[in-house]
């Protein structure tokens, strides 16, 4: 950010730009200003047109092989047309088929695109409408678009910042920035410059946050798409949106399964042109094999079942994490106390079922009534039913803490409040850090006043002289002091805020009844009070977040914190929370234990590490990749959300596959630039949601994990799903190849292996998406993505030469039993190609002699096809068993409790008797469903073995050929 | 270019490495072991196929195929065959005819009358020239009924070298396509041959004459017993004369059986109990 104009006096920035915080500017300047700096609108980056995206989706590596099939059926079916042969309509329809299939994919492509690249019209609804604007030293209301730099405006609560501006005025002005930087607390803007970065300064407020309270004057410094918004809206459209894990394995199969496609197809037609056939044959022969080749149905099932992002998390191994609401509850909790020289736990848990402390000290009852009174903090009315943790406050964080502290402890605050009538209040401000207030006793004898005050402790103490211990009010000396001392580092090293409590009897001679009290005189005492305590506020940890952590760690994941906050709370919650594990020191604890200067502990003793944003700021991005592979459990503290995406890149930098989750516009860089970009669904910004991958609905932390473990299940799941649906590919193209080698009569045609691929097998893959998982998956490092792919060599080949080549000998037996039942013996098939498919020859011999007129051929070959098909189709209700699993035995899955598969094959079933029985317009015999069944079981007890090698001896050639 | 370098450098060191001899990623031994184990493999499937394809073979009748119905109706076919279904000539071209009176020559030759008598029996005209098997006892090998060249008479090729191709009266020869056990007529009816021609060259065709008269496939040639049971099973024939044909103009004829028991062939199939084919004489 080169933004100084924070820093500069009021005059400089007259003078910068020409304006006058009085008078604003004049009109005819203004004017000018617009011409050269145009609108102040966010303007939609240059996005790719949607036909393009569209046109992308359909000219993929595997479309483009199925447009040139389509188009080489289209030329096939015009020559046929064009010889008068009307009768084969196959190529014409193929060719429908074929497109049909890779428009559909594409729709779905470009819907799941369409769907990930909204960003730039969420940000358009920030902008506002109308703005309030000083020229010429008159207020005019003018369209917010119109305002240009330096331009003086006014906004007042309920107001969106029309632009970026520098305050000049305030009263009571507080912003909301969750939006920006998803900090949800109201920020005050005031005309100090309180921070060197323009980010955490008071007296800038940024386009498109909201005012809440309050009125302020400002000169604007930014506008458009100079805005810190309209930086980021153009860095998130600048950072290339990653493609998630599981798109870049899909990606990367579908590349193989191309390659492989045009090289079978080329070879063959190679081939073909060599052994003679004419080039339209040849041709025809490509077409074949690629649509033999190319798994046409996978497409749809993975985009329609797998690519869920649920898939994509599954490879994470490096989660960065908020703090704020994602690891913690997101709500100031009372922590700790400190009476009678005692540090006491408060129950911090969501549910109230945590372990309660000792309530019988008298020092407990002074110190709960303080806590009770000097509170400014109410409960929104009517919320009697709702648990106390529950209900909605009117106040801030810590005041709202101890209202339901007392709440819970003391009973009904309100009606105690009431019986000590409040007489006067000093609130809390910056220079006092105090807040005082003056009550009646509830004894109506007892004419005393009683004066209540909180504040920063050490501030509190200062102003006392005596300290209540178990009742009796001792006087504060150096002991007393010191033991101060120690709770209050004891209670801000577990990072929590503190604050300190002290109460005074006011003298009823001194102040009688309807004593005026002057709150800005003071005229009371406010110093020689009595010190009652401390209490500590935190924003704890979600219960369920430790056991997150912890799977993370035996399922291989590191989870780093990033957060805005202080290092000490983000250390003490990543401690709280696991993420800094027990017995892990950071360099700096190391130092303080051997009592040596930081510079000379070894780095690499200490397992955890705390950077701040500001160290970060100076470290280079090697030291950075140093920091994070040195350390293993990291935590980011004082960070700004555009040093978020460099952490994230340098955890990208060191291989690793990384989740963030965010919630502010400003994390969407991080989001998008993240593989993996998890937006709060609660606390989120609608950009952030949109630069996201997925949206966690509960803001849970643990939720991610759980993901994780689905992602995971879903990702073998996918494995085995493919590689179900790759086997019959063999079986389709071995066909083509005897075919066009051999000269048999063609056994399997395209329209069938359509069928394959379009109807009967996509349930069964799909359903393979249901299959429990075999092991205890999250205790398996993440995949590695260079050397775990989603489709490896093992995979392929075994799918391929063994089961496939299984299969296809399954087809061609009960392809040459059909024919040698209809008197065509398989010596006689070979090479009786030229023959078969002659037209013009009515009387071919078979082997018994009987002569065959062509169509009596062509419907034999028909019969051939539905033969093949249903071989297929048995040795797939083989494959699908197989695929259940890949280590385990099946009879150690269960071959029932994967409902959906049970159906899918049920299914399949029917629909390929439907198929048999309707679409061939022939007699089919039923006897020809099982001469398949032998390979069938064949599959089934061939992969039994295979598993039983890869169980009994993990590590051995056997394992690391055929395990996959 | 350096990340390019480093690929093509990668994908080499893929292909070969020096440092590990490896060759495509595995080292001669690991090589050896996977194709040992794909040989083993691929010979154990060898080995199924081959069981079952020999278990299959065995269930087979080695006279009579398991199933006949793609052939409920059989085929009809044309002599002489050139490559399309046409019979183009002119008479005063020898040239153009000469092919169609060798093909005839040659597809006639064992109907000779003496390789007939020698070889085949003398049967009873319309009566199916029935020889069944005892049981397990093969009645084999199967006698065959006498098709006598000279059945065709005018167009058997032995009184008219030319079959009357010269005339520009030719003769076409029908076959009806052989299928194991078919009965073709009941009552003593046989099956007979009509042509005709299709409906706009119906006054184009002229008188026909039939050989053996009436066009009929007499009964005493079925059932066929197949080629290895019936060995010197005799086609019968039925020789179509076109008498007068037009000349100079595209004939096109189609050739019907018609009998009482086949079905009659379905719209899909041109050639099931029918044949189609187009003639043109040309007097130059």
């Amino acid at each position: 950010m080169d933004i100084d104009d924070h820093e500069i006096t009021i005059e400089e920035l007259e003078m910068r730009y020409t304006t006058s915080v009085d008078k604003g500017l004049t009109s005819s300047f203004a004017r000018e200003i617009l011409e050269r700096d145009g609108l102040n609108e966010l303007k939609p980056p240059k996005g790719t047109p949607e036909y393009v995206k569209f046109a992308r989706q359909l000219a993929g590596g595997l479309q483009c092989l199925m447009w040139v099939a389509a188009v080489i059926c289209f030329i096939a079916f015009g020559i046929e047309l064009g010889r008068g042969n009307l009768t084969s309509f196959d190529d014409l329809y193929l060719a429908i088929v074929l497109i049909a299939v890779v428009v559909v994919t594409g729709c779905f492509g470009y819907y799941q695109e369409f769907k990930s690249t909204n960003i730039i019209a969420s940000f358009k609804n920030l902008v506002p409408q109308q703005a309030l604007v000083i020229r010429d030293g008159q207020k005019n209301q003018i369209n917010a678009n119109e305002l240009v730099v330096g331009d003086l405006v006014e906004i007042k609560g309920g107001d969106r910042v029309p632009a970026d501006i520098r305050i000049i005025t305030s009263q009571g002005c507080k912003v909301d920035n969750s939006s920006l930087t998803g900090e949800s607390e109201p920020q005050t803007r005031s005309p100090e410059c309180t921070h060197e970065n323009p980010l955490e300064t008071r007296n800038i407020a940024f386009f498109s946050t909201t005012c809440l309270e309050g009125v302020a004057t400002g000169v604007i410094i930014n506008t458009g798409d100079r805005t810190i918004i309209g930086r980021i809206a153009s860095l998130a459209s600048g950072v290339g949106n990653e493609k998630t894990p599981i798109a870049i394995e899909i990606e990367h199969f579908v590349d193989i399964i191309a390659g492989l496609a045009i090289f079978f197809g080329f070879t063959f037609f190679v081939v073909a042109m060599f052994i003679g056939y004419a080039f339209l044959e040849a041709m025809i022969f490509f077409m074949a094999i690629v649509v033999a080749y190319v798994p046409e149905g996978l497409l749809a099932t993975v985009t329609v079942s797998f690519t869920s992002t649920i898939t994509s998390v599954c490879s994470t191994s490096v989660i960065c994490s908020d703090k704020t609401g994602t690891l913690t509850q997101n709500r100031m909790t009372v922590a700790h106390l400190w009476f009678d020289n005692h540090i006491h736990a408060a129950d911090t848990t969501e549910d109230q079922s945590g372990q309660s402390f000792d309530q019988s000290s008298e020092t407990w009852r002074s110190l709960a009534r303080v806590a009770a009174l000097c509170n400014r903090a109410i409960f929104k009315p009517d919320q009697e039913g709702i648990p106390i943790p529950k209900r909605i406050v009117v106040g801030d964080a810590s005041e709202t803490a101890l209202l339901k502290f007392t709440e819970l402890t003391v009973g009904n605050t309100m009606d105690y409040r009431n019986r000590f009538k409040k007489i006067v209040e000093v609130p809390f401000n910056s220079t006092n850090k105090f807040q005082l207030s003056i009550h009646e006793l509830e004894d109506p004898l007892d004419l005393r006043y009683l004066l209540v005050m909180k504040g920063a402790p050490e501030r509190i103490l200062e102003r006392c002289s005596t300290i209540l211990v178990k009742g009796q009010e001792l006087p504060l000396d150096e002991q007393w002091s010191e033991s101060f001392q120690t709770a209050y580092m004891d209670l801000g090293g577990l990072g929590e805020r503190v604050l300190g409590f002290c109460h005074l009897y006011l003298n009823e001679k001194e102040f009688p009844r309807g004593y005026h009290f002057e709150t800005d005189d003071m005229n009371f005492p406010t110093s020689g009070l009595c010190f009652a305590g401390l209490i500590s506020m935190i924003d704890p940890p979600r219960a369920t977040v430790p056991d997150a952590v912890m799977k993370c760690r035996t399922a291989g994941i590191r989870v780093i914190m990033v957060t805005g906050d202080h290092p000490i709370t983000a250390k003490a919650i990543a401690a709280n929370v696991g993420i800094i594990s027990e017995g892990s020191e950071t360099v700096e604890d190391i130092a303080q234990r051997k009592r040596i200067p930081v510079e000379q502990v070894n780095k690499s003793e200490a397992r955890a590490c705390v950077i701040s944003g500001g160290q970060l700021k100076d470290m280079s991005s090697d030291e950075l990749d140093e920091a994070l592979r040195n350390h293993p459990e990291m935590v980011f503290a004082r960070t700004s959300p555009q040093q978020k995406l460099i952490i994230v890149e340098s955890c990208q930098r060191l291989g690793s596959i990384v989740a963030v989750t965010g919630d502010g516009v400003n994390d969407s860089p991080a989001l998008k630039k993240a593989d993996i970009g998890v937006a709060m669904g609660i606390a989120g910004s609608d950009a952030a949601k949109n630069a996201a991958d997925m949206i966690l609905l509960d803001d849970n932390f643990a939720s991610i994990v759980t993901g994780v473990e689905q992602g995971r299940l879903i990702f073998d799941n996918l494995k085995k799903s493919i590689a179900y649906t790759l086997t019959k590919n063999i079986p389709e193209l071995t066909p083509y190849l005897v075919y066009i080698t051999v000269s048999v009569p063609l056994p399997l045609g395209c329209i069938t292996i359509l069928f394959i691929e379009l109807a009967t097998d996509i349930f069964p893959s799909v359903s393979l998406a249901y299959e429990k998982a075999e092991s205890d998956i999250m205790h398996l490092k993440p995949r590695n993505p260079r050397r775990d792919r989603l489709v490896n060599e093992a995979l392929a080949v075994y799918s391929y030469f063994q089961i496939g080549a299984i299969q296809s000998f399954a087809g061609f037996t009960d392809y040459f039993t059909a024919m040698a039942q209809e008197g065509w013996f398989p010596l006689l098939c070979v090479g009786l190609r030229g023959q078969w498919e002659d037209v013009k020859l009515q009387d071919l011999q078979d082997s018994y002699g009987q002569e065959w007129t062509y169509s009596q051929r062509l419907y034999q070959e028909y019969t051939c096809y539905t033969v093949f098909f249903v071989s297929i189709e048995i040795c797939q209700i083989a494959d699908v068993l197989i695929r259940k699993t890949r280590r385990l035995s099946a009879f150690q899955q269960g071959f029932f409790r994967n409902r959906v598969l049970v159906s899918a094959i049920v299914f399949q079933l029917c629909l390929g008797s439907l198929n048999v029985n309707t679409l061939g317009y022939f007699l089919f015999r039923v006897q020809w469903w099982f001469v398949p069944v032998p390979y069938g079981i064949l599959i089934f007890v061939y992969d039994e073995i295979r598993k039983l090698g890869v169980r009994r001896h993990p590590g051995s050639w056997w394992d690391q050929e055929l395990y996959y | 270019m350096e990340d390019d370098r480093k690929g093509s450098s990668e994908w080499r060191e893929f292909f070969w490495n020096p440092r590990t001899h490896e060759l495509l990623g595995r080292t001669a031994a690991s090589w050896g072991l996977i194709l040992l184990f794909y040989l083993i493999f691929y010979l154990c499937l060898a080995g199924m196929f081959a069981f079952t394809m020999y278990i299959m073979l065995l269930t087979l009748d080695d006279y009579k195929p398991t199933w006949q119905d793609r052939l409920a109706t059989p085929g009809m076919m044309i002599r002489p065959k050139g490559n399309q279904l046409e019979i183009t000539f002119s008479t005063s071209d020898t040239e153009s005819w000469d092919g169609f009176v060798h093909n005839l020559n040659s597809f006639l030759s064992p109907y000779n009358d003496s390789y007939q008598v020698q070889t085949n029996d003398e049967c009873t005209p319309d009566e199916y020239f029935i020889q069944e098997d005892s049981g397990e006892v093969r009645n084999n090998p199967k006698r065959s009924c006498q098709f006598n060249r000279t059945i065709l008479e005018e167009c058997s090729g032995v009184w008219d070298r030319f079959y009357g191709y010269d005339k520009g009266q030719p003769c076409i020869l029908i076959k009806l396509n052989r299928v194991i056990g078919m009965l073709p007529g009941k009552d003593r009816q046989s099956p007979y041959v009509t042509c005709a021609a299709k409906r706009e060259d119906s006054d184009k065709i002229g008188l026909l004459a039939y050989y053996p008269p009436n066009g009929t496939f007499n009964l005493m040639y079925y059932p066929y017993y197949g080629k290895k049971a019936q060995v010197n099973y005799t086609q019968p024939l039925v020789a179509v004369k076109f008498l007068n044909a037009s000349l100079n103009t595209d004939i096109n004829v189609e050739c019907k059986v018609t009998s009482n028991t086949l079905a009659a062939g379905s719209d899909r199939d041109k050639f099931a109990g029918r044949v189609s084919f187009k003639l043109r004489i040309n007097d130059k």
